[in-house]
């Protein structure tokens, strides 16, 4: 341990070679509500020492108040291009035509700016984990409006009805393409061709009820054999798929009415009566759709059975806790969350952000039960990445974190499929569920201790083929007064990254690798103490 | 055949999974002391084989009658495009994707086997008794995620969390480096149920290794830390995973990130000046086999994957670029092995969610399916022959369990891995703590690894 005259003298040199800084007071470290830093990690990008004092002014049920009243970010608006490259970016076109209509580039950098900075931290968490439960990905939908568009859709709609976010979900042009839902016509009997099936099955097996029969607490019904039972069988796929038929790509402003549009991803898909199948269908739940309807009607009638089925609650339910605060929740969590689904306490079913609210503030969020074995969530990849920005005074354009995202293999709303990043069901050899674990291999392991290096070592400078790029600068945000303590710097890192979990082992063992840094350079001594916990497997996991 | 649910998970307790099973396996495979791989390829999504093989006989007139015409929106394949896969003697029953030309050169060179109609199967079923309902169908027939997992686990009857890859490797001997590797992430088929994987990034990806130290004291002192710190605060599971991971991660790359990183490699050229990242998965199996005695690896399992098979809607077009992906690629890799003479000891084979749909779908595509065709390429083929039963191209024929074109699968994933894994060195006796259903099934062997 450094002697405290030691100390004393190291912070006077902090203070003749960082006059930017002010001096340590005392080198009293940081001291921190430890709930009130988890409900940050787990609510927002990642705890600031600003966002914590609020939580612990307001207390938690009055700062998730607030920021459920928070209005969306602005996630930025792009050219509408037609949707062809050759089209819009004919040879000659320079380098950044492609990557900026299609790509997910520009709409990731903001993304990152938005999650960094962006005063509705819970919006923006809720709406990043609807982006991996109701999936869309600009490797398929290529237009970056288009792509923009979708996840303002979950921007907006975050906090409303999961009726409500169903039918805009279904209507999407974006989705409509990425699941080919647009221009699905009804069966051809000349041409051979059946509806396609695509968006019917997985707006089941994905986006609201899943494979099998669930009880509100999450677990799976099964029938005399043990086998789960299923909710749907193809049937009610192919009823839906006709259901789906006769959509077509919005109106582009001044073009003429086709029955198949051209892609155009502004506003919600538009219906064509002579494309939809006329005939009766039966969808889920044995829901008789009768002959004849108009597109609207059927299509509102097969949302009202999917958004009333009871797997709903525990199945988007499940997985919200799981993206916000554990991967293995109690049955009893899961069904007191079902229970606030089907009913937010003013008879409204549906509510999410009645939902996102009772998720954060049960007890087994709040609570003790974060010290059993197998509480917490792996972090996301993203999340590492806006953790650290967060904590550390980073100022970005973005650009950076869209490109480490992708090195991390988890580029917002790129994801490789509809499948997401990782599957909500991926298990360690335990048997315990860690869906984000998928992402962290013997491979990543390195890739997320460079990217962590970069930011703290040498955060890149401007983008010069980006228009009004800035670059990324760190200035160790409220860790940076304590480079001259050891002691105090990897307390405040321990309160602020970890709500205090470090032990005195660990503790010390970093203090000693920050003293080795020697005593001129007080930034070089936080860098090792950051690097040190943002790189270490507690880190890694928000418990 | 009349098999209940109750009887077949009363079967699968008998044989467990417990580590006592496996540890019993511990160094059968050690002894041939030669060197042999099986690499896996992955095509996610469903690859539409009905499109890769098709019969050039006179059934390709029930395939196109079916498929349909491009020009209505159907998938039909013109005849003359499809490259012919002649057997030794006699004329060609069937021809290969047009954009597959690598691979028909491999054919004719006695390298490449193409299998008929494999697919998740609980026990043998035909077309009565999936009607009946007298054999259960694999739990979620047609959901990928559950599809991909059960070729991967080759146990459709129940969710398990280790892969047929993960079960060979537990028995082998211990090495220095585990001996499977993924190049293409976490995934179950690698998992063991004692044996951990390695995952590696692809040749030209991020380093396998820490970036940024150097011998100085300041560096030392934090690589120590790091080393200190993963041992510590190891209270939660999900914590002791993520240190599991690292640990391993850390103890492979000393040995492991020059051979990532191309030294010393003398086959990367044959991938080609820019290969696809596809291509560069395979480059790095390739380094990695071309160093094995360094590496002290005898037997070697290895991932690999190329997505983007879902083709619901404009699938001419979308299968045609990645097939013209998947073939060059497989055909730098085998000639790779050629290269390093290890041809007749690496054996690549795909895998794949399910088939699709015969008959076209609105928008140019196709849906979700069962039983399809794969591909098995490697010197120790017994190539230029097709295997098991091609099915009847007929929407609700005798194949079909559906009116779309959906084959029920005359082949199960257990014979097809049961023949990959004793080719390998899995002992005969061995071969059910691998494949716990594999003796529901005619043969374990189905001829075409010699």
């Amino acid at each position: 341990m450094t002697s405290p005259v030691l100390r004393i003298a190291a912070a006077a040199i902090v203070l003749a070679g960082c006059s930017s800084h002010p001096p340590p007071s005392g080198t009293a470290p940081l001291t921190l509500a430890p709930d009130a830093v988890r409900l940050a990690a787990q609510a927002t990008f990642g705890p600031t020492v600003a966002m914590v004092r609020e939580i612990e002014r307001g207390g938690a049920e009055g700062w998730i108040d607030a920021q459920l009243a928070l209005p969306p970010s602005d996630l930025g608006t792009y050219p509408v291009v037609a949707d062809s490259v050759a089209t819009v970016c004919p040879p000659g076109a320079p380098a950044t035509c492609y990557r900026d209509n299609f790509t997910p580039f520009l709409t990731q950098a903001a993304f990152f700016r938005n999650a960094i900075a962006g005063p509705d931290q819970l919006r923006q968490r809720v709406a990043f984990a609807l982006s991996q439960i109701l999936v869309i990905s600009g490797d398929e939908v290529r237009a970056n409006y288009g792509l923009a568009e979708y996840q303002k859709l979950l921007l907006r709609d975050a906090f409303g009805t999961y009726r409500q976010l169903i039918e805009d979900v279904t209507l999407s042009p974006a989705m409509g393409r990425y699941l080919n839902m647009v221009n699905n016509d009804k069966p051809n009997p000349v041409k051979g061709t059946s509806p396609n099936e695509n968006y019917a099955r997985e707006l089941l097996q994905l986006f609201s009820i899943g494979l099998v029969q669930l009880r509100p607490d999450g677990s799976v019904v099964t029938d005399g054999t043990g086998a789960p039972i299923p909710t749907y069988d193809q049937d009610v796929v192919e009823g839906q798929a006709h259901v789906f038929t006769g959509w077509t790509y919005p109106l582009q402003p001044g073009a003429p009415q086709r029955t198949h549009n051209p892609a155009y991803y502004l506003g919600q898909m538009v219906a064509v009566g002579a494309n939809h199948d006329p005939a009766a269908k039966v969808v889920l739940g044995g829901t008789q759709i009768p002959a004849g309807q108009t597109p609207q009607a059927d299509l509102a009638q097969a949302l009202d059975a999917v958004a009333a089925h009871p797997n709903v609650g525990p199945f988007v339910g499940k997985q919200l806790i799981q993206h916000l605060v554990t991967a293995n929740p109690s049955p009893a969590y899961v069904a007191r969350i079902s229970a606030v689904f089907a009913d937010d306490g003013h008879r409204v079913r549906g509510n999410l952000g009645a939902v996102v609210r009772a998720i954060l503030l049960d007890p087994e969020a709040r609570g003790d039960t974060r010290n059993d074995p197998s509480y917490g969530r792996v972090k996301d990849p993203v999340l590492l990445l806006t953790g650290l920005a967060r904590a550390l005074g980073v100022e970005t354009d973005g650009v950076y974190f869209a490109n480490a995202a992708g090195a991390l293999e988890q580029p917002p709303y790129a994801s490789p499929s509809v499948f997401n990043f990782y599957p909500p069901d991926y298990a360690l050899a335990s048997g315990l569920l860690s869906p984000a674990s998928a992402l962290l291999d013997s491979g990543s392991v390195f890739t997320r201790a460079n990217v962590v290096r970069k930011l703290l070592y040498a955060p890149p400078g401007p983008d010069a083929t980006v228009s009004g790029a800035t670059g990324t600068q760190i200035d160790f945000g409220d860790l940076a007064p304590y480079g001259g303590d050891a002691g105090a710097l990897v307390d405040s890192a321990n309160a602020l990254l970890l709500h205090g979990t470090l032990s005195a082992a660990a503790r010390g063992k970093i203090a000693d690798a920050v003293n080795a840094q020697g005593s001129t350079d007080p930034a070089n001594r936080v860098r090792a103490a950051a690097y040190l916990v943002l790189t270490s497997p507690s880190y890694q996991v928000e418990r | 055949m009349r098999i209940s649910r109750r009887e077949l998970l009363s079967g699968l307790s008998l044989i467990g999974l417990s580590a006592g099973v496996f540890g019993g396996r511990r160094g059968a495979l050690a002894a041939t002391g030669d060197y042999r791989a099986l690499v896996c390829v992955f095509l996610f999504g469903g690859n539409d084989g009905n499109n890769m093989v098709v019969p050039v006989d006179a059934r390709y007139a029930d395939y196109a009658a079916a498929r349909r015409q491009p020009a209505d929106g159907g998938l039909a394949l013109p005849l003359d495009q499809l490259l012919p896969l002649a057997p030794a003697s006699g004329a060609a029953a069937y021809g290969l994707h047009p954009d597959m030309p690598e691979l028909q050169q491999l054919w004719d060179a006695g390298a490449l086997g193409v299998l008929f109609n494999v697919g998740t199967l609980v026990a043998p079923t035909t077309k009565a008794d999936d009607a009946a309902g007298r054999v259960p169908r694999p739990q979620s027939l047609m959901s990928h995620q559950d599809q991909q997992n059960q070729w991967q686990t080759s146990m459709p009857d129940r969710p398990v969390r280790s892969g047929w890859g993960g079960r060979i490797a537990d028995g082998l001997p211990a090495a220095s480096l585990p001996p499977l590797v993924s190049v293409a992430g976490n995934v179950l088929f690698a998992a063991g149920e004692r044996s951990q994987p390695l995952a590696v990034p692809p040749a030209g990806g991020p380093a396998f290794g820490l970036s940024g130290f150097d011998a100085s004291v300041g560096s030392r002192a934090i690589r120590a830390a790091m080393d200190a710190v993963r041992g510590l605060d190891l209270d939660n599971a999900l914590v002791q995973s993520v240190a599991g991971e690292t640990v391993a991660a850390f103890a492979a790359s000393g040995a492991l990130a020059p051979v990532l990183a191309g030294t010393g490699s003398s086959t990367d050229a044959l991938f080609g000046p820019q290969p696809s990242a596809f291509g560069k998965q395979l480059l790095q199996v390739a380094r990695i086999i071309e160093a094995r005695s360094v590496l002290g690896a005898s037997r070697q399992i290895f991932f690999v994957s190329l997505g983007g098979f879902d083709t619901h809607n404009d699938q001419l077009n979308r299968q045609s670029k990645l097939l013209a992906d998947l073939s060059p690629s497989l055909s730098a890799f085998h000639a790779a092995t050629v290269q390093l003479g290890v041809d007749s000891q690496v054996t690549t084979f795909t895998l794949s969610d399910f088939a699709r749909t015969l008959q076209p779908a609105s928008g140019g595509g196709s849906d979700h399916a069962w039983g399809n065709h794969q591909l098995v390429l490697g010197g120790a083929v017994r190539g230029r022959q097709t295997y098991g039963a091609f099915p009847t191209l007929a929407l609700g024929g005798p194949d079909d369990f559906s009116t779309e074109g959906r084959w029920i699968p005359t082949t199960s994933t257990d014979q097809y891995a049961a023949t990959l894994a004793r080719w390998f060195g899995v002992t005969p006796g061995d071969l059910a703590s691998v494949l716990p259903n594999v003796g529901r099934f005619g043969t374990d062997d189905l001829g075409f690894l010699g």
